[in-house]
């Protein structure tokens, strides 16, 4: 029985990436956003290279995972396939966990070849592998993290993309400008810092600093811990409002009694 | 010889918000029966497939059993003995038809081998074996809606939910999947189907449950309904000279047609024909084409809503 429910997750899982991969939605936010960014951060400026690995590295991480999970349920709302899922002998959370692991693969292999690139070029900035460890331990929760984020937002009952692209930027933008992505986040006043808090991110890049840099705001085992915390809160919101907003992509307009205009026609 | 019941529904209630779309429905259908929901637009046909199927919970009131096992205790159970078919093809459009039978196969848990040995079986028996490879988008509604009855045998279920099947398909499809729901019948499948052609819940099924705003307001057989409900039949005639006034005061609801026929109706045929012939050779008026029209199944659904739909307004009123 657990076995056949893991293939089934697994099955989903592989759809998923086969045929959201490269949907427009999740090449422009996923790919061509970030590269842009990253571009325009380090353009004409002189930022020390593991500045620039840490920043490049987490918002590759962040954006990647939050490309594929909020576009699967309104594209497969829209399409129709949603409902065969749920008609299918499976339970939502297997169909959750199906996109999340769809969304985070997606973000540990593109995120992983990204920082492979990095180190190859410049080995120095992982000079262990206790390092190499603790950095890519910190790229898998950040993909889940990203991914669960959202699929949050796309419990949204909306067939469109558009919709829940918008508001991914509306929250992704202040998460990624309020971390400390950009600057350290020992170098942020105090008030920026109780701001930093807010955004997982943040924690990810002190993760990072962590490896790269050997020394960090906080702990690093808080680091991750805070980031284990965020994943598991984030899953089981999800599953709780997804269980609500479920039922409503399937048109209750469509189920609005007969007008009484249309009902002199058929006497007629 | 008893027939297991296939499915037991038992005051099935769902609302939005305010609004009840369906509402505290019952009934019982037999392991074997072809049952068809009739209804208008928003009568709460999809809803109520939907709340069998799983696609929405049940609320506090409502039971459903398929097979002795309740659906709310054992929802992936109950959920492996149907096959739907949806109104609207819900296949990924960017997965070939192969690829759409593997993925649905594994989702009921099917082996490698089931699978290709029934994809194959299935593949050739609704024609789509050549389409094997195709992506489904580039196929047409008659061919989508194949593979969506495909994919509803793949894992044998005893149970099969068609909505609306035969809906905007060319007349050779629909006739390839009727043909198709009355072999179902020989392989003993319980099917739900709902539907708006009068003439095809006529033909295929065995039993029909109305609905109209939530609620079923009948349940019987299509022959029986159509005797029970509306027990008129339609005599049509031509005379030759104009004999209305007259005739009016002994036949109530005389009408004349723009042809210059006449028709009125009739509860006791026997009867009205005696009176006629009686009326017209006492006053020498030579009456032609005599015909008997029966009420049909569509009528008797007209009928039905209409009188239903009053009744609600009064009560709202």
């Amino acid at each position: 029985m657990i076995e056949e429910n893991l293939i089934k997750i697994w099955v989903q899982s592989i759809k998923n990436i086969n045929l959201y991969i490269k949907k427009g939605p999740v090449i422009i936010f996923g790919l061509m956003f970030p590269f842009f960014m990253a571009l325009s951060w380090v353009l004409g400026r002189n930022i020390l290279i593991n500045q620039i690995f840490i920043g490049i590295t987490a918002m590759t991480a962040f954006f990647t995972a939050t490309a594929i999970s909020p576009v699967v349920l309104p594209i497969e709302t829209r399409e129709k396939s949603l409902e065969r899922i749920l008609s299918a002998p499976l339970s939502l959370n297997q169909i959750l966990i199906g996109i999340l692991i769809a969304s985070s693969l997606y973000s540990m292999i593109i995120t992983s070849l990204i920082a492979g690139i990095f180190i190859i070029i410049f080995p120095s900035l992982l000079n262990s592998l206790i390092y190499v460890f603790i950095f890519w331990l910190g790229i898998l929760l950040m993909s889940i993290l990203g991914s669960l984020l959202g699929l949050l937002v796309s419990a949204h009952p909306t067939d469109q993309t558009s919709d829940v692209m918008l508001m991914m930027n509306l929250i992704k933008f202040p998460l990624l400008f309020i971390s400390g992505i950009f600057i350290p986040l020992d170098l942020l006043p105090l008030s920026a810092i109780i701001l930093a808090f807010f955004s997982p991110l943040s924690f990810l890049t002190d993760l990072f600093r962590y490896c790269v840099n050997g020394h960090s705001f906080f702990p690093y085992q808080l680091d991750i811990l805070i980031l284990i915390i965020w994943i598991v809160v984030l899953f089981l919101i999800n599953a709780y409002i997804h269980s609500k907003t479920m039922p409503k992509r399937f048109g209750e307009s469509r189920s609005m009694p007969m007008k009484k205009n249309q009902m002199q026609g058929m006497q007629k | 010889m008893n027939k297991n019941i296939a499915i037991n529904v038992l005051n099935l209630t769902k609302k939005f918000g305010d609004f009840t779309a369906v509402n505290d429905v019952s009934f019982k259908i037999l392991e074997g029966e072809i049952v068809g929901i009739l209804g208008p637009n928003g009568a709460g046909k999809t809803t109520t497939l939907r709340l069998l199927t799983g696609v929405y919970k049940l609320e506090e009131r409502g039971k459903v059993e398929i097979f002795n096992e309740d659906l709310n205790n054992n929802l992936i159970i109950c959920k492996k003995k149907f096959g739907i078919v949806p109104e609207i093809s819900n296949v990924y459009s960017d997965y070939t038809v192969l690829q759409n039978i593997t993925f649905s196969g594994k989702m009921y848990g099917l082996s490698k081998k089931e699978i290709e040995i029934r994809s194959n079986d299935l593949l050739k028996r609704f024609e789509l074996i050549n389409k094997k490879n195709s992506k489904t988008k580039t196929l047409s509604k008659g061919l989508k809606q194949r593979l969506n009855l495909c994919l509803a045998l793949l894992h044998e279920p005893p149970i099969l939910i068609l909505d609306e099947p035969t809906s905007g398909l060319d007349p050779f499809s629909v006739k390839i999947m009727r043909d198709q729901i009355l072999e179902f019948r020989n392989e003993n499948k319980t099917i739900l189907i709902t539907t708006h052609d009068m003439k095809e819940a006529q033909t295929i099924c065995d039993r029909i449950l109305i609905m109209n705003k939530g609620k079923i307001i009948a349940d019987a057989n299509p022959e029986v309904l159509r005797k029970k409900f509306r027990s008129l039949s339609i005599i049509k005639f031509n005379a030759e000279k104009a004999f209305e006034s007259n005739f009016a005061k002994v036949f109530h609801d005389l009408i004349i047609k723009p042809d210059g026929s006449y028709n009125f109706s009739s509860e006791n045929v026997l009867k009205d024909l005696t009176d006629l012939y009686t009326f017209t050779s006492q006053n020498q008026i030579k009456v032609s084409d005599v015909k008997i029209q029966e009420t049909s199944l569509e009528e008797v659904f007209i009928d039905l809503i209409k009188k239903d739909s009053i009744k609600e307004d009064f009560k709202n009123d």
